[in-house]
């Protein structure tokens, strides 16, 4: 018995509707239906295999890069089906920004890694640029490890001050949501903690959806919580309620560590 | 036998074999080397540089036909070769690579690195040389880039698969457009690469012979015009050393040496390049 609450529409910035995902034969999104607060932090959690990345995927349609896709339902952002035919897809994706499990930095500097996105939204202005680079790496709090290296290769830097690199380049372009796939599964805790706190303040401006393998994590920093088996939305509610008193059974064994 | 002893044996045996086999490469190739600076290195003189050659039975001369011939040539080679083949690569690399088409034309493409290079010289024989009526330069540079393209092509094919998925991803994740994220993101990621296959495909191309014997054929006097038989360093060493004087296989011997050399620093300032690029 699936168990997901609905929203209160003024709260809604996207709202899924029987969405269904498949890869050739294989079915790996099953007629989800989910709710997404404005200005909240929404993770997706479950074993491995259980299709979030795959959900998560289908927000920018990631997967439209591969053949042999085919969506059903509906993803509704500003009364917008978002995966209707006549959406312009690079336009949807410089909208919904996405940060990957590993960082991906691109192989040029760091002031050029942050003014990419700005350049294909065709600013061109040097000062308007070094001012969007300087305040976009401000607020991902990693200006001051950087501010003296700008001109050097991004590769040269940490882990997780690539990943901090790599969530500055997406809230560069200013997004209303950024979609993160496991972003701190490959980072030492300093630096996840680190990404948290920013995840954190993030969504005073954004909304983010964040798929996760670490429960505490989700605890730690989610406003709301979608638990995922096989692909099915099993349950979706406030993170408190899904941590502490979750309706469904399969849900508990979850989190409380019995299986996944 | 204890097990470790055992081991080590094995190790340093496996180990001497290699150092032999890298020995006996090495070898030969400073034999080479050495032969061709040991006849070669008294020929070269400002003269070889700048002055044609003379008619046979008089003695001074040099080869800057030859060295200007064999530029353009390979000017021209390039010319064609580089874009055509680094867009082939990009094809079957982005495009192609879940098509049939693009699968057909890779395999193709790598039986083309393998053809024999006369085989090309004939076929643009047949195509460039025979209609005209006369040999040229620009049949040439032709025959070089067919040989150049498929060389080119595999390299850029495989420098670009190697960077990685997840980069693309990101930056289709910003908002760009495929032609972006090709042109911006995997060619900068592959740059170093494709480099390297340009002038490894250069150098190539730098010491063939076959190919020009059909279609440039050679020509003893100083020409800038392609349209007419241009002279190369490779035929003309051909030629030299075949011919009967000895002022002909010293020359020879002297062209040998420069074009060794030329190809040898194109390829070690590529390495270079390379080192210096990492670096930064």
């Amino acid at each position: 018995m699936n168990k997901t609450i609905k929203l209160a529409n003024d709260r809604v910035l996207i709202r899924v509707q029987n969405l269904s995902f498949s890869y050739g034969h294989v079915r790996a999104v099953k007629d989800i239906s989910m709710d997404v607060a404005k200005n909240s932090v929404t993770a997706l959690i479950g074993p491995s295999g259980c299709g979030k990345t795959t959900f998560l995927r289908c927000f920018n349609r990631m997967h439209d890069l591969y053949p042999g896709n085919c969506y059903e339902g509906k993803i509704l952002m500003g009364g917008r089906n978002l995966l209707g035919k006549d959406v312009d897809i690079t336009e949807l994706r410089a909208g919904i920004g996405m940060v990957f499990q590993k960082p991906t930095p691109f192989p040029m500097s760091v002031f050029d890694n942050i003014a990419y996105g700005l350049k294909l939204k065709g600013i061109r202005n040097q000062t308007e640029l070094s001012h969007r680079v300087e305040s976009a790496l401000k607020h991902a709090a990693l200006w001051d490890e950087v501010k003296d290296r700008l001109k050097s290769g991004a590769s040269g830097l940490s882990g997780g001050q690539q990943q901090r690199l790599v969530i500055a380049r997406a809230l560069a372009v200013e997004p209303k949501v950024i979609l993160f796939d496991e972003p701190t599964s490959a980072l030492d805790p300093i630096s996840t903690s680190k990404i948290e706190e920013l995840i954190f303040r993030l969504k005073e401006e954004i909304t983010v959806i964040i798929v996760t393998h670490n429960m505490q994590q989700a605890a730690r920093i989610s406003d709301y919580t979608a638990f995922m088996y096989v692909g099915e939305l099993i349950e979706f509610n406030e993170t408190d309620v899904i941590f502490t008193n979750p309706d469904v059974k399969l849900t508990e064994e979850y989190i409380t560590g019995r299986f996944g | 036998m204890n097990i470790l002893t055992k081991r080590k044996i094995q190790n340093k045996m496996a180990l001497s074999l290699s150092v032999l086999a890298a020995a006996i490469g090495l070898f030969w190739l400073f034999f080479i080397l050495w032969d061709i600076f040991r006849h070669g290195m008294s020929f070269i003189t400002m003269d070889l540089f700048t002055k044609d050659p003379m008619p046979p039975g008089f003695k001074g001369g040099g080869l800057r036909n030859a060295f200007v011939g064999q530029m353009l040539i390979t000017l021209v080679a390039m010319v064609i070769g580089i874009p055509f083949g680094i867009l082939g690569g990009t094809f079957l690399s982005e495009y192609g690579r879940h098509s049939r088409l693009g699968r057909f034309i890779s395999t193709l493409s790598d039986i083309m690195v393998s053809v024999p290079s006369i085989v090309i010289g004939t076929f643009v024989y047949a195509i460039m040389v025979r209609p005209i009526g006369h040999f040229n330069g620009w049949a040439g540079g032709v025959a070089l880039a067919i040989i150049m393209i498929p060389v080119v092509i595999r390299t850029t094919e495989d420098m670009m698969s190697l960077v990685p998925w997840s980069l693309r991803e990101a930056a289709f994740a910003l908002g760009a457009p495929y032609y972006k994220v090709i042109t911006q993101v995997v060619y900068r990621g592959a740059a170093t690469g494709i480099f390297t296959g340009i002038l490894l495909s250069i150098a190539r191309v730098a010491g063939e012979t076959a190919p020009l014997l059909f279609t440039s054929f050679n020509n003893s006097f100083f020409t800038t015009n392609l349209n007419e038989s241009t002279p190369s360093l490779t035929v003309t060493i051909f030629q030299y050393a075949m011919g009967p004087y000895d002022d002909w296989h010293g020359m020879a011997w002297a062209a040998a040496l420069v074009i060794t050399v030329a190809i040898l620093l194109v390829t070690v300032a590529g390495r270079l390049l390379i080192k210096w690029r990492y670096r930064n």
